[in-house]
């Protein structure tokens, strides 16, 4: 270690505690990996006792590991396109880098092995085909309108409503509401910006924030000015190096131009924790604890960061409100498809000939978006994802069912956050299945029981059950995913044993042998 | 005063009341392990759900407060479920019972009628070992309810033990793995009285083979200072000995909380050195015991000596660190009025 560095690095870090996460960000860029030294070194300039940041450090994947450190992804998609083959000795394994329609992704330090590129289309709403380079891109193209001559709070709420726009981050919460709980308290909010895009598959929030990035910052600028926020924070997880210094230099230009006035826009950049994503692990997070969910009541509506009312927004969200607010919510809502209520990005991967993001209406089928936008199958297709990991795991009878979440609900499965991910009928929906609750295990903050070891156990169980072992009687698994389902605290616990349960459903001849009476393995 | 209904019977809380207070007041015992009413409410291990009315979910007793009209059950699902979530706890704890410390969730997983279907093939923790002699630490017997951090970091404020990790490899271990000697700790072993499954605990009980609930407790006051802490001499019924020291949340003065010498420096008691009677060194150069009047009479006439011929001035009077404020004051009034010296002090001053 560098002492002579780590002293001058030191010297510059602020000592709030809300900036923990991003001075150990720095000292792992700038100094090396964070050790117990460093760990201690830092507790004792920000005052904090040395156990919680040890607490900290560890909670994190990446804290502990060189900034050029190769990652390699075992996603599903990655895993089904070979990846484990690229896990060499020294690599990182990491669930998901949010590159799946590269799979298989690996990342030198902040680069993505091979270079990005993009396959989109065009679209009402956000339209990824042209991307904007500077300003003055996003300007000429009838951006900023609406920054500069903001409609009402009240008309914005009720456009929103109208528009039926519902989080896309998986959750599926009613964006006007939301705005609308905000506004209804007292006190000035906080706008933060959930761009922790971690969901096994998608890979949206990062084609809007390196395509577009000023029009998500008018969507966001337009909800802290209407709320009257005037701090905005956008906590992005720490693999999307592209989307960090786009953004970066979109709020700089943002600034030059003088439409900031008074109000600040910050990155807070993660540290490699899923969870994170979970609005009120992101609040933990920032706050300089473990990533873990708060129990809610109260909601961040009321009670968010610092104990202040919090609008919490995922990315694409907040990149359709200009859309909805130029040509209001009804004309929006007008562009979905059967049921569905307007448009959104659909993250595809895996067997299709061009993987890729694409705009789309709600209640598209999942063939349709193959066959229209992403090139078609590529072979026979078999299982497929509707969602992110915990939407669900469907056969290839569902590819027909409007994607929407009253259709889905029939099958058991959601839309989630649309990452569409197609499975080869080689690859098996028992390994999709044990791969899937792996990572859900892996993940886990380890706060609630259920979610602790219950996924864990349901890994131990597939994994037998792919020998031929089976550890638990099914009556058993089904009362532990009720406990799951139930007693869980956040989603990632509560919603694991919807993938489990369509396995079962659809896939019946995968687990007879957990009816046969019960052999304990070792 | 807020009303609600448990179970269908009309029962009242306290306003901000926490159901599970609230219930066992009114005659419904709901089993917790993760918390501990000095803590702030944590909703981890979620043993203490219940149903609540209109809840789409069961809510956590011990973070849930009560609210007027709320319709609470603890029957229905709840305890199929809390049995599952006792055979998941289960399915880790590969060693129950490591120095005879009470192990609440074997008890309850007993009473719940739950057993692990396995053990999780990772199950199994790093072990930790310590060079210091009073506080052990099993993890395999930790389910991580993380109460005994919480306490370090709640309660003492010095954070000597940290959840580490996420996932399968999460443990809890003081900072760093270190000795707890080489962190903020100062072996008060509050983490060790809060801790439900004796996953931490007196080093000396480990192979005694001595439970805990089996001892004979005598309630007194801790002699080290004068704080006055109220503390339990945990003592074995057929020795005789004093074997451990705990206390109770209840206690004024310390409220269960006690520093490294209450808690474990109980050993004096019994040891082979203690003086139990007054001695004083004859002519022969040894110590002799002898009666409380003599011995206080030879050391005034021995004082009486000194300042005849020196002066009072060359008297000074050293108090015990254990002596209470009302002792140390009349010490000084002694000194003061009696010896006429203002050399005096208090060996806890320093």
């Amino acid at each position: 270690m560098d002492v002579l560095r780590l002293v001058s690095v030191l010297e510059t870090l602020p000592t709030d505690r809300t900036r923990l996460l991003d001075n150990l960000g720095r000292l792992r860029r700038e100094v090396g990996p964070i050790g117990p030294e460093l760990s201690d070194t830092l507790a004792d300039h920000m005052s904090i006792r040395r156990g919680e940041v040890h607490e900290v450090v560890s909670f994190y994947s990446f804290l502990q590991v060189p900034v050029d450190a190769v990652r390699v992804c075992t996603g599903p998609i990655c895993d089904c396109a070979g990846s484990r083959e690229l896990l060499l000795e020294g690599c990182v394994e990491v669930p998901c880098l949010g590159h799946c329609d590269l799979a298989p992704v690996v990342l030198d330090g902040d680069d993505v092995r091979g270079g990005v590129t993009y396959s989109t289309n065009d679209g009402p709403s956000i339209g990824l085909a042209t991307r904007d380079d500077t300003l003055g891109d996003y300007e000429r193209r009838g951006g900023l309108s609406l920054l500069r001559d903001l409609p009402p709070l009240e008309r914005i709420i009720e456009e929103l409503k109208t528009s039926g726009l519902a989080g896309y981050g998986g959750a599926g919460f009613p964006t006007g509401l939301k705005w609308e709980a905000v506004a209804r308290e007292t006190g000035r909010p906080y706008v933060i910006v959930n761009a922790d895009e971690g969901e096994p598959g998608t890979i949206k929030d990062r084609y809007v924030m390196e395509l577009r990035p000023h029009l998500l910052l008018e969507g966001t600028l337009i909800a802290a000015r209407s709320l009257g926020a005037t701090e905005v924070y956008v906590y992005l997880r720490e693999e999307y190096a592209g989307s960090r210094a786009r953004l970066a230099a979109a709020i700089a230009e943002f600034g030059t131009a003088g439409l900031l006035n008074g109000l600040s826009v910050e990155l807070v950049i993660g540290a490699g924790a899923y969870i994170c994503g979970e609005e009120t692990a992101m609040l933990e997070s920032m706050e300089g604890r473990r990533g873990m969910p708060r129990l809610r009541p109260p909601y961040p509506a009321q009670v968010g960061y610092l104990g202040r009312p919090t609008l919490i927004q995922n990315v694409e969200t907040l990149a359709h409100v200009p859309a909805i607010l130029r040509n209001g919510g009804a004309q929006w809502r007008e562009l979905g498809r059967e049921l569905g209520d307007g448009v959104r990005l659909w993250s595809v991967s895996g067997a299709v000939r061009r993987p890729g993001c694409y705009e789309a209406p709600n209640g598209i089928t999942a063939r349709a978006l193959v066959e229209e936008h992403a090139g078609g199958f590529t072979g026979e297709p078999g299982a497929f994802v509707p969602g992110g990991a915990a939407s669900g795991i469907l056969p290839p009878a569902a590819l027909d069912v409007p994607l929407t979440r009253d259709a889905l609900t029939d099958w058991g499965a959601g839309v989630g956050s649309a990452a569409l991910q197609i499975f080869p009928r080689s690859y098996s929906p028992l390994r999709l299945l044990a791969e899937t609750v792996r990572f859900f295990a892996e993940e886990s903050c380890q706060k609630c029981t259920p979610c602790r070891i219950g996924n864990r156990a349901l890994h131990h169980v597939f994994e037998e059950l792919q020998h031929d072992r089976t550890p638990m009687p099914r009556h058993q698994i089904e009362e532990w995913l009720d406990a799951m389902h139930l007693t869980s605290i956040c989603g990632l616990g509560q919603a694991a044993p919807y993938p489990v349960r369509n396995a079962f459903r659809h896939w019946p001849e995968l687990f007879e042998s957990l009816d046969r009476p019960h052999t304990p393995a070792e | 005063m807020v009303e609600f209904t448990l179970d269908g019977r009309n029962a009242t809380a306290r306003d901000g009341e926490l159901l599970v207070h609230a219930a066992a007041r009114n005659g419904v015992f709901i089993p917790t392990l993760c918390h501990d009413d000095k803590l702030d409410p944590y909703g981890g291990c979620r043993i203490c759900i219940v149903g609540v009315e209109g809840a789409s979910r069961p809510l956590p007793a011990c973070a849930t407060a009560v609210r007027e009209g709320m319709a609470v059950s603890t029957n229905s699902n709840v305890p199929q479920l809390r049995k599952t979530l006792a055979e998941m706890l289960l399915s880790e704890h590969l060693n129950a019972n490591p120095a005879g410390r009470p192990n609440e969730l074997a008890e309850m997983a007993r009473d719940l009628g739950a057993e692990a279907p396995f053990i999780l093939p990772d199950a199994k923790r790093e072990p930790y070992e310590d060079r210091n002699r009073l506080m052990g630490y099993e993890p395999d017997t930790c389910i991580l309810c993380n109460r005994c951090v919480r306490y370090t970091q709640e309660v003492m404020q010095c954070s000597a033990l940290s959840l580490e990790g996420r996932g399968p490899e999460a443990r809890i271990v003081p900072t760093w793995g270190r000795s707890w000697l080489d962190t903020e700790c100062e072996l008060c072993g509050g983490c060790l009285s809060t801790c439900p499954t004796g996953a931490i605990y007196e080093k000396f009980m480990e192979g005694s083979g001595i439970e805990e609930r089996t001892l004979e407790q005598t309630k007194t006051t801790c002699t080290f200072c004068g704080v006055g802490c109220q503390i339990d001499l945990n003592v074995d019924s057929e020795t005789k000995r004093i074997v451990k020291v705990t206390s109770k949340p209840e206690y004024v003065s310390n409220e269960g909380d006690l520093c490294v010498k209450g808690r474990f420096a109980f050993n004096f008691v019994h040891h082979q050195d203690r003086l139990t009677e007054p001695l004083v060194r004859g002519e022969d150069g040894g110590l002799h015991p002898t009666s409380w009047e003599h011995a206080l009479e030879v050391a005034a006439d021995g004082l009486k000596g000194v300042m005849e011929r020196h002066s009072p001035q060359a008297v000074g009077v050293l108090a015990s660190a254990r002596l209470t404020n009302e002792e140390n004051y009349l010490i000084q009034k002694l000194a003061r009025t009696g010896l006429r010296t203002n050399s005096v002090h208090s060996c806890e001053a320093t």
